[in-house]
């Protein structure tokens, strides 16, 4: 695995604020961070503690209510929606607890889906070529009804390379998963990884997946400790 | 009572997180509308039968050339019914050198019992209303018989051997009938002077009318106690009878206001249908849980239950409130066009209203609830595990239940139920096939269109059975819609082509042969326009293939009555022009043969070939019927039973009958009209006309009313079948922006979808619509059925307008939901 140190990912006091019935409830507090391209980052933490809403910010699926995140030095903040959209498209994939799938569309449609959003001719042979690779060829035409849970999260990981994105989020990859099947799509996980030097971000409660990490971020009551 | 408990805590969570928003919203619409619907129809029947019956001036009127037995006063009386009566009779009047042909009529006191009279002290002055008749000793006149005689009011005017005072210019009178006493110049007395004029003496014509009026049950009793008791030479008389044109327009309005009651239950059924299934969906979670923690399938279905029967009368209640405050205002709103007196809003139609609403939510929302029922506690575990859907028999049959129970209660017509029913199932069962064809055609498409394209075709392709319910639910809904605008236009437009604006107000009868050309030219040169003239020969029908037609005829039917009289018999090769041929051929050239009426000839039970014998004055006439045709009677113009061939009656003395329009600045023609032809009868109907338009006006404008419950409703479905979906979309749109989708993306995509369900629903409502006027049409509202070009292209249009402006408005949140949604659903 080839080690850069550019900057890809960098907060600066970022912090998230909902209103709730009895005032305002900070979720998330002056989070400074930077990562840097090819890493590999777990952030750990409690239910509850503000991990999924930090991986929401920094993938600018939601904005921050103060402070900023830069991705590859594009200033998200500065963004509108469809700003952002773009910036996803070109530069980020995800791997979700409950895999997130679209349900009317083939394991294939689904994977081809983020190519065809930026336009890419041979969406399908890549996406072909990436099902194969997680070791679905014979279930490229089924809907994601008709596959098991392992199988749906390799979908999804084949989704998530498939546009060879320069980060990987993945919020608690094997939480709806049995250990075996888990381990073998974690396996997989860092193995795509490592093969198209993708950072990675990592959500998770699992202290043995997130020592396969290069760096732990504990996150307690909104806050970095 | 803790089961009560909980499905009310339960219930009161689901209101504050606005689950039950649009279920509450569409069932309030259903129940408001046809609260609404059915108290304005009530009052509006009520109020028209009013009014109607003030063409009679009472409720039931006995017609006779001879007084009563006073055992049938008696009767009334006992029955506690109001009596009137009035003498009706011609004569000629002289004042002033001036002869006058006048008509009559000797009111009793209490005429009339229905409506009012009007009258004035000068000329087209203001006028003044009154609800008795002249009093003894004093006279009214219509303004021609003044302005003849050269009387001005006060003068005295000798009626007979009695002088009378003339007191006031009559300007209106209720039951003015088109027939030759009513319609000759107006001299209105009291019957008290009857006696003294010494006018009336043994076999003198005269023409009684016996009125009654109260309450409905008297009435009916006293109709039925009178019925058997009447000579032939005595009639009853009621609004359905009496004025046929009156009667049919009434008949129509009334079909339509049933008409349109339904189409908004069935479009209001199938909002609530569609919204309880998301509300039911949206329960099935909640429902795995409660399962879990011990409840068995029945409690599951006795809370949803109690939880709909709370919803149900607090929906209810608001709906009849609204329905009730609409119904005052669409009165308000007529206030004008309506007779001063409206009949007051009965609490049966508020609690038909009511009963309704419940109806509809058992009939389409109980289905999804029950499938509630079933949703097995393992769903905890495992959440794509969906309960079994109920049988179709039990969602469709019990919809279709209460439709045609509906259909029923509304109309009280087996007919318009079939028609309905059955047109409309066959039509869905073939529209529904026809859409999975076209599905299964759309899907060879998606490889060769681009993303945003085929993002929508897989919206509609995903689940082809539930996008073809959907698209039928819209069809059904345009369907509704495009019914009730359509019979609508065409209703009105049938009452104009009746009535139009220079449709003839006057008829002249007894013109003699030689006068008929210079007549012709007189009404030429007042710039009335040519008139046709028609010969007329006074004649009976005597026998049937040589059977005394007396015989032939039941009592009371059509037959019986134009059996009893002198017809006016015609002849001529051309037909007046709204007569239909309904069987036979006619050329009019060969003696002998004569042209029936086909309403006649059914009651007589005539057939083509069949001999009819007629006798004119003393003379007995032998014909062949060789034409049976269709004649529109309101169309005030001269129309006859019978037609004869050229010649057949060239023996008999004949007089010639027409009619023509005469606008109401040159009314004073009449006057020259009559001097130069005072053998001719002169019959004016223009007031007739003002009443009978004045009706249709107030008939049009409520049926406008109507027409719009009905696009309110349509457009509840549109949102509730957006909104049932829109838990799916917002998931899929915030994953798709997740990826990387921008939000025109997503608006190309949700456009092409909702165009493709607004054009299929609205070619396929096009489709049923066709299908279902042409029955309704032909077999039910009696009137011609055209396909309509410009309905069937511009209801695609419009359809695919409607659907992707309500799909987009509903849907507009999806594009905007932050996509950190999908990491909060995970």
């Amino acid at each position: 695995m080839l080690k850069s140190n550019e900057t890809i990912i960098k907060t600066k006091n970022l912090g998230k604020t909902v209103s709730v019935a009895d005032g305002d409830l900070s979720i998330l507090s002056s989070v400074n961070l930077t990562i840097d391209e090819g890493e590999s980052i777990a952030i750990v933490g409690a239910s509850g503690s503000g991990k999924s809403t930090l991986l929401g910010l920094l993938a600018g699926l939601d904005s921050p209510t103060n402070g900023s995140v830069a991705l590859k030095g594009t200033e998200l903040t500065a963004l509108d929606e469809d700003g952002r959209a773009e910036v996803r498209n070109k530069l980020v994939g995800f791997v979700f607890q409950s895999f997130q799938l679209m349900p009317r569309l083939t394991a294939l449609e689904n994977v081809m889906l983020p190519l065809e959003l930026r336009g890419d001719k041979g969406a399908e042979q890549t996406a072909v070529s990436l099902l194969k690779r997680v070791g679905l060829e014979q279930r490229l035409h089924h809907t994601p009804m008709k596959l098991s849970g392992g199988e749906q999260q390799r979908v999804a990981l084949a989704r998530a390379f498939v546009t060879e994105p320069a980060i990987l989020f993945a919020d608690e990859p094997t939480g709806n998963l049995d250990s075996k099947t888990g381990e073998q799509i974690i396996d997989l996980l860092f193995e795509l990884n490592q093969e198209k030097n993708t950072t990675l971000v990592l959500v998770t409660h699992d202290t043995a997946l997130a020592a396969r990490c290069q760096r732990t971020l504990h996150i307690e009551a909104g806050q970095l400790t | 009572m803790n089961r009560l408990n909980l499905a009310l805590r339960l219930l009161k969570r689901d209101a504050r997180s606005g689950e039950l928003t649009l279920l509450v919203l569409a069932l309030i619409i259903a129940v408001s509308s046809s609260t609404a619907i059915s108290l304005f129809a009530d009052r509006m029947h009520r109020t028209m039968n009013t009014q109607a019956a003030e063409f009679l001036a009472a409720d039931l009127v006995i017609r006779s050339s001879e007084l009563i037995p006073a055992e049938w006063h008696d009767k009334a009386r006992e029955l506690g019914l109001k009596q009137a009566r009035t003498a009706e009779f011609s004569t000629v009047l002289i004042e002033n050198d001036e002869l006058l042909l006048v008509g009559v009529k000797a009111v009793s006191q209490m005429y009339p019992l229905r409506g009012e009279l009007k009258t004035t002290q000068a000329d087209y002055s203001v006028e003044t209303t009154r609800s008795n008749g002249p009093k003894a000793g004093e006279v009214w006149l219509d303004t021609r018989v003044l302005a003849t005689l050269k009387l001005a009011i006060g003068d005295q005017l000798m009626v007979g051997e009695q002088p009378l005072r003339v007191s006031e210019m009559i300007t209106y009178e209720p039951d003015k009938r088109g027939d030759l006493y009513s319609l000759s110049p107006r001299v209105m007395m009291s019957d008290a002077d009857l006696q003294a004029t010494q006018i009336l003496q043994p076999g003198s014509h005269i023409h009684y009318f016996f009125q009654f009026s109260g309450n409905a049950a008297a009435l009916n009793d006293f109709n039925v106690w009178v019925k058997p008791l009447l000579l032939p030479s005595q009639r009853l008389m009621d609004v359905q009878e009496d004025r046929p044109e009156l009667g049919s327009a009434l008949s129509r309005a009334e079909r339509y206001l049933g008409l349109s009651s339904i189409i908004v239950i069935l479009i209001a059924g199938v909002a609530i249908a569609m919204s309880a299934r998301r509300y039911s969906e949206r329960h099935f979670n909640a429902t795995a849980i409660l399962r879990c923690l011990g409840c068995k399938q029945n409690d599951i279905l006795v809370l949803f239950l109690y939880q709909f029967f709370i919803l149900g009368v607090l929906a209810c209640s608001i709906g009849s409130l609204i329905g009730w405050a609409t119904q005052e205002v669409l009165f308000e709103l007529l206030r004008e066009l309506l007779p001063a007196k409206v009949a007051a809003p009965s609490l049966i139609a508020v609690m038909l209203g009511f009963m309704t609403g419940f109806a509809i939510l058992i009939g389409f929302a109980l289905p999804p609830l029950l499938r509630l029922k079933k949703v097995s506690p393992l769903r905890v575990l495992r959440r794509e595990l969906e309960p079994l859907s109920n049988s179709a028999w039990l969602v469709y049959g019990l919809a279709l239940l209460l439709i045609s129970g509906l259909i029923w209660r509304y109309t009280q017509d087996y007919k318009l139920m079939l028609v309905i029913i059955g047109g409309g199932l066959a039509t869905t069962l073939l529209s529904g096939i026809l859409l999975m064809g076209l599905l299964k055609q759309l899907r060879k498409l998606l490889p060769h269109v681009s993303l945003s394209y085929r993002l929508g075709l897989q919206g509609v392709l995903r689940n082809p059975v539930a996008s073809v319910t959907q698209i039928l639910a819209f069809s059904i809904t345009l369907l509704a819609m495009l019914l009730s605008f359509t019979v609508r236009n065409d209703l009105i437009q049938d009452w104009q082509q009746q009535l139009p604006d220079n449709a003839p107000n006057h008829f002249a009868m007894n013109i003699l042969p030689d006068q008929v050309a210079a007549f012709g030219q007189q009404l030429e040169q007042q710039t009335m326009g040519a008139a046709q003239f028609y010969p007329v020969v006074r004649g009976r029908l005597v026998g049937i293939n040589d059977v005394p037609v007396q015989r032939i005829v039941s009592k009371d039917s059509q037959g019986e009555r134009a059996t009893h009289r002198d017809l006016s018999l015609t002849w001529g090769n051309s037909l007046p022009s709204d007569n239909k041929t309904v069987a036979g051929e006619w050329t009019g050239a060969k003696q002998g043969e004569v042209s029936i009426e086909s309403k006649l000839a059914e009651s007589l039970q005539v057939i083509l070939g069949d001999k009819l014998t007629f006798s004119i004055g003393s003379e007995q006439l032998e014909t062949v019927v060789t034409h049976i045709r269709s004649v529109q009677w309101d169309t005030m113009k001269p129309n006859f039973y019978m037609v004869f061939g050229d010649g057949t009656l060239d023996n008999y003395p004949a007089t010639y009958i027409t009619s023509f329009y005469l606008a109401e600045e040159n009314k004073k023609v009449l006057n020259t009209l009559v001097k130069q032809f005072p053998s001719m009868t002169l019959l004016e109907v223009d007031t007739l006309l003002k009443q009978f338009k004045t009706i249709l006006t107030q008939l049009t404008a409520a049926v406008n009313y109507l027409l719009y419950f009905a696009l309110l409703a349509g457009f509840t479905v549109l949102f509730a079948s957006v909104y049932s979906t829109l838990d799916n979309r917002i998931n899929e749109g915030a994953l798709m922006r997740t990826l990387g989708a921008n939000r025109s993306l997503l608006n190309q995509a949700h456009c092409v979808e909702f165009s493709l369900i607004g054009v299929m629903s609205g070619l396929i409502a096009v489709l049923m619509f066709e299908l279902v006027s042409f029955g309704l049409y032909r077999f039910v509202l009696h009137l011609d059925f055209q396909i309509n070009i410009w309905l069937c292209l511009l209801t695609p249009l419009v359809s695919v307008a409607c659907v992707v402006a309500a799909g987009l408005w509903g849907v507009k949140d999806v594009a905007n939901k932050p996509p950190m949604w999908v990491l909060r659903d995970s």
